[in-house]
C-alpha cells in the first residue's frame, strides 16, 4: 500500500526521521568513534548460483576498497581513493568512473554516511507512507547534489532502513534498483544490516556480513590502487 | 547475457504420461505461448496482440488431429512474430540433437567435423589424439559411427530449417564421444572415395574444468602459437575468466613483435558476454567504444569496452563459422563494426541473443530468445548472425591437402597489411 502526494502535508519532516535514524542506530557519537572499518561477508548471485567472499575496507578519510571473490569469475574490486572512484576485474578490466556514476561511488565510500546525510543530501523530503515485508515505513526521498535521487523507507516502528530504491548508473547503463536491509546487529556501538539484498533488471545480488570490526587497522597494500589501476592512472596523466 | 548457448546443456527432459498425446499438444501450446507472453524482450511479443494471437491458434491445436499438425499450427504461430530464433524441434529431430543417438559420455576422438557438400567432413584433427594416432586425415568423410550412418541427420536438417549448422555439428560430435576409455567404430571416406573403418578409442576431454554457478562444470582450454611472425589464439568457450582472460592478455603482451593476431573462433559457441568486451579490450585502444547493447524487457545493457592499460595494436583477423555462437559471435561482430578486426570465414551461427531450449510436455524441443542484440553497426545479430568481410569456404580438397583456406587468406591479408 502507498500514500503519497496530497498525503505528505500530514507527515513528519524527513529531517526528524533521518536524525531517528541517527540516533536508533547508535547516535551522533558513536558515529563519530568509528574512524575506520573491516568487514568480512559473502556474496551471491541468486539466479546464477554464484557464491563468493567479500571484504569491505572503509576509513574516515574517504578511502574505500570492496572486493569479491567468485569462482568462474575472479576479483572483482571496487574502490575510492584521493577522489578517484575506480574498479578492476579479471573480467574487465581497470577503470575510472565519471559523473554520476563517480559521485554515486564517492557517496558509497564515506565511512559514517548515515550521520552525515545533510552534507550529502542537501535537499530531503517525506513523501508518503508503505508497507516493505510487513513493515510500515515512511518514504524519505534524498536528492544529492549530484546523482540520482534515492528513497529511503524508513521503519515507523524502529526508525531503522528497511528499503532503498534509486536508479543506479552503471558503465552499461542506468538500473532501476531495490536495497532491502534487514538482521541489524551491533557492531562498536553501531547498529549496522547484516542482509543486504539488491535487486536490479531481474537479478539479485545478497550480501550477508559475517563480521565488521569497527577501528581496525586496514592492511597498507589496501591503501593503495591495484597495479593495474595505477597504471591506467598513470596513462590517462600522460595523455 | 550470450551464456544462452550453455543453458542447452541443462535441458530440462519432461517424461510423457499416461495423458493423451492431443491434451500434451494443448499443454505445449500453452506453454509456448506463455513462456513468449512472459520472457520476450517486448511487452507486445512482435508488436502483436499477444493475447488475441493466443486466443486465435489454440482452438486450432485442439482441432488438429495429429502432433504434426499441431505442430506446424505452433510453428505458425511463431512465425508471426517475423523474429528469428524461435523454433519448434519435433520430439525424434530433439532427440537426435540433444545426444545424438549416442553413447552417453565425454570421451573424445579428438575430430572436429563441419557438414559440408552434403556430408560429413573432419575439418581439425587434435594432436596426439585417438584420430591422429589412428591415422584419420583432415578432409575425410565420417561415413557410420557404430554402424549407424551420419546422412540422416543431414536429411532431417535439410527438411526442417530450424535445424542450423550449428546443432548439426553438436549431433554429429555427440555421435562421436562417448565414455571416456571406451571405442567407436567409425566408418570414413578417405580422399580416392576408398572406405576406411577405424576402431577410434575415446580420450578424457581436452582442458581443465571450470565451475560457473548453476552450470555444469566445463571442460575449457586455450591454445595460442605462432605462425611465422603471427599470433594465433584459440579457445572452445568464453568461460573461466581467470584463466582465459589473463592468458589473452598475456599472448598479447608476449606479442609485441608480432604482425598480426588471428583469433579462431571456429566451433566456439559462445558461453559469458562479459568476456566479449573484456577481451576486446585488450585490442581497442579508444575509450567510450561498445561492441553492442542488449535489449531485455526491464533493462537495456551496453557491452562497454574497457581499454586497457597496454593495449595490442596491430592487424586482428577473426576466423569464423557457423558454429560460431553467441558471445563468439558478439566478439565477432562488435569488433567488425568498430572497425578493428577483419573477419574471415563464413556465416556464424545467428544465436547471439540469450535464447534457450526447453521441452514441451509433448517431448518437442522448443527454443525461444529472451533479449534482442544489436551490434554496434545497428545490426542485430539474432537470426542474422555475423558476414564475414571475406567469405572463405572450407572444402575437401584443400581440407585433403593439409590446408586451411580461411587461417590461409586471414595470415596473408595480415601480411598485406604491412606498411599500410
Amino acid at each position: 500500500m502507498s500514500r503519497g502526494g496530497a498525503w505528505a502535508a500530514g507527515l513528519p519532516s524527513a529531517e526528524s526521521l533521518l536524525d531517528r535514524y541517527v540516533e536508533v542506530t547508535g547516535g551522533k557519537a558513536a558515529y563519530e568513534n568509528r574512524k575506520s572499518e573491516v568487514a568480512h561477508g559473502t556474496m551471491e548471485f541468486v539466479a546464477q548460483g554464484l557464491k563468493g567472499k567479500m571484504v569491505r575496507y572503509a576509513d574516515a578519510s574517504g578511502l574505500y576498497r570492496m572486493t569479491m571473490d567468485l569462482p568462474g569469475i575472479g576479483t572483482m574490486e571496487t574502490g575510492v581513493r584521493d577522489g578517484v572512484a575506480w574498479e578492476r576485474s579479471d573480467l574487465m578490466g581497470p577503470r575510472t568512473k565519471t559523473g554520476a556514476e563517480r559521485a554515486e561511488s564517492l557517496r558509497e565510500a564515506v565511512l559514517n554516511s548515515i550521520s552525515l546525510w545533510r552534507q550529502l543530501f542537501p535537499k530531503v523530503e517525506t513523501i508518503g507512507e508503505e508497507t516493505v515485508n510487513g513493515e510500515e515505513c515512511y518514504k524519505v526521498a534524498m536528492y544529492p547534489g549530484e546523482g540520482n535521487l534515492e528513497t529511503l523507507f524508513l521503519s515507523k516502528k524502529s526508525g531503522l532502513a528497511v528499503k532503498l530504491t534509486t536508479v543506479t548508473s552503471t558503465q552499461m547503463g542506468d538500473l532501476a534498483a531495490e536495497i532491502l536491509f534487514s538482521g541489524y546487529k551491533n557492531f562498536g556501538g553501531i547498529l549496522t544490516p547484516v542482509k543486504v539484498i539488491e535487486r536490479a533488471a531481474g537479478q539479485e545480488i545478497s550480501i550477508t556480513l559475517d563480521s565488521v570490526e569497527v577501528n581496525a587497522p586496514i592492511p597498507a597494500d589496501q591503501l593503495e590502487f591495484p597495479a593495474d589501476v595505477a597504471a591506467l592512472l598513470g596513462k590517462q596523466k600522460v595523455n | 547475457m550470450a551464456i544462452a548457448p550453455l543453458l542447452f546443456l541443462l535441458l530440462i527432459a519432461l517424461p510423457l504420461g499416461a495423458q493423451t498425446r492431443h491434451a500434451l499438444d494443448l499443454k505445449s501450446f500453452d506453454k509456448v505461448w506463455s513462456t513468449v507472453r512472459d520472457t520476450h524482450w517486448e511487452k507486445r511479443p512482435g508488436g502483436l496482440d499477444w493475447d488475441a494471437i493466443g486466443k486465435e491458434y489454440r482452438p486450432r491445436v485442439e482441432a488438429a488431429a495429429t502432433s504434426d499438425e499441431a505442430r506446424t499450427v505452433m510453428r505458425e504461430m511463431l512465425g508471426r512474430l517475423r523474429q528469428t530464433h524461435f523454433g519448434i524441434f519435433s520430439e525424434q529431430v530433439y532427440d537426435s540433437l540433444e545426444d545424438g543417438d549416442g553413447p552417453s559420455g565425454s570421451g573424445e576422438t579428438g575430430l572436429d567435423v563441419r557438414p559440408m557438400e552434403g556430408q560429413v567432413v573432419v575439418v581439425s584433427i587434435q594432436p596426439g589424439s585417438p584420430a591422429e594416432r589412428a591415422g584419420v586425415h583432415l578432409g575425410w568423410v565420417v561415413q557410420s559411427v557404430n554402424g549407424r550412418p551420419l546422412e540422416p541427420l543431414i536429411v532431417a536438417a535439410r527438411q526442417n530449417p530450424d535445424i542450423h549448422v550449428l546443432q548439426l555439428t553438436r549431433s554429429f560430435l555427440a555421435r562421436l564421444s562417448g565414455p571416456v576409455g571406451g571405442q567407436l567404430d567409425v566408418e570414413f571416406l578417405d580422399g580416392r572415395g576408398e572406405r576406411v573403418p577405424l576402431r577410434l578409442g575415446l580420450a578424457a576431454p581436452r582442458g581443465e574444468l571450470a565451475e560457473f554457478g548453476n552450470l555444469p562444470p566445463q571442460r575449457v582450454w586455450y591454445e595460442e602459437k605462432r605462425l611465422g611472425v603471427t599470433a594465433y589464439v584459440r579457445f572452445n568457450v568464453f568461460l573461466d575468466i581467470p584463466r582465459v582472460i589473463p592468458g589473452f592478455g598475456r599472448t598479447l603482451q608476449g606479442c609485441k613483435p608480432c604482425d598480426g593476431l588471428v583469433i579462431d573462433l571456429r566451433g566456439n559457441p559462445g558461453g559469458i558476454g562479459g568476456m566479449a568486451a573484456g577481451m576486446a579490450g585488450f585490442l581497442v585502444e579508444k575509450t567510450n567504444q561498445k561492441l553492442g547493447t542488449m535489449y531485455m524487457r526491464d533493462a537495456t545493457l551496453n557491452f562497454v569496452i574497457n581499454p586497457r592499460p597496454d593495449v595490442f595494436g596491430g592487424p586482428v583477423a577473426v576466423l569464423i563459422d557457423g558454429t560460431s555462437a553467441s558471445t563468439a559471435e558478439i566478439f565477432a561482430g562488435g569488433l567488425q563494426a568498430l572497425g578493428r578486426a577483419r573477419v574471415f570465414g563464413t556465416r556464424s551461427a545467428a544465436a547471439a541473443l540469450p535464447s534457450l531450449l526447453t521441452r514441451l510436455p509433448n517431448g518437442d524441443g522448443f527454443q525461444y530468445a529472451v533479449a534482442n542484440y544489436i551490434s554496434q553497426d545497428g545490426k542485430p545479430l539474432e537470426g542474422v548472425g555475423v558476414t564475414p568481410d571475406e567469405e572463405v569456404l572450407l572444402n575437401r580438397r584443400t581440407l585433403l591437402a593439409g590446408q586451411d583456406a580461411v587461417l590461409d587468406r586471414a595470415l596473408v591479408w595480415i601480411q598485406e597489411q604491412k606498411g599500410k
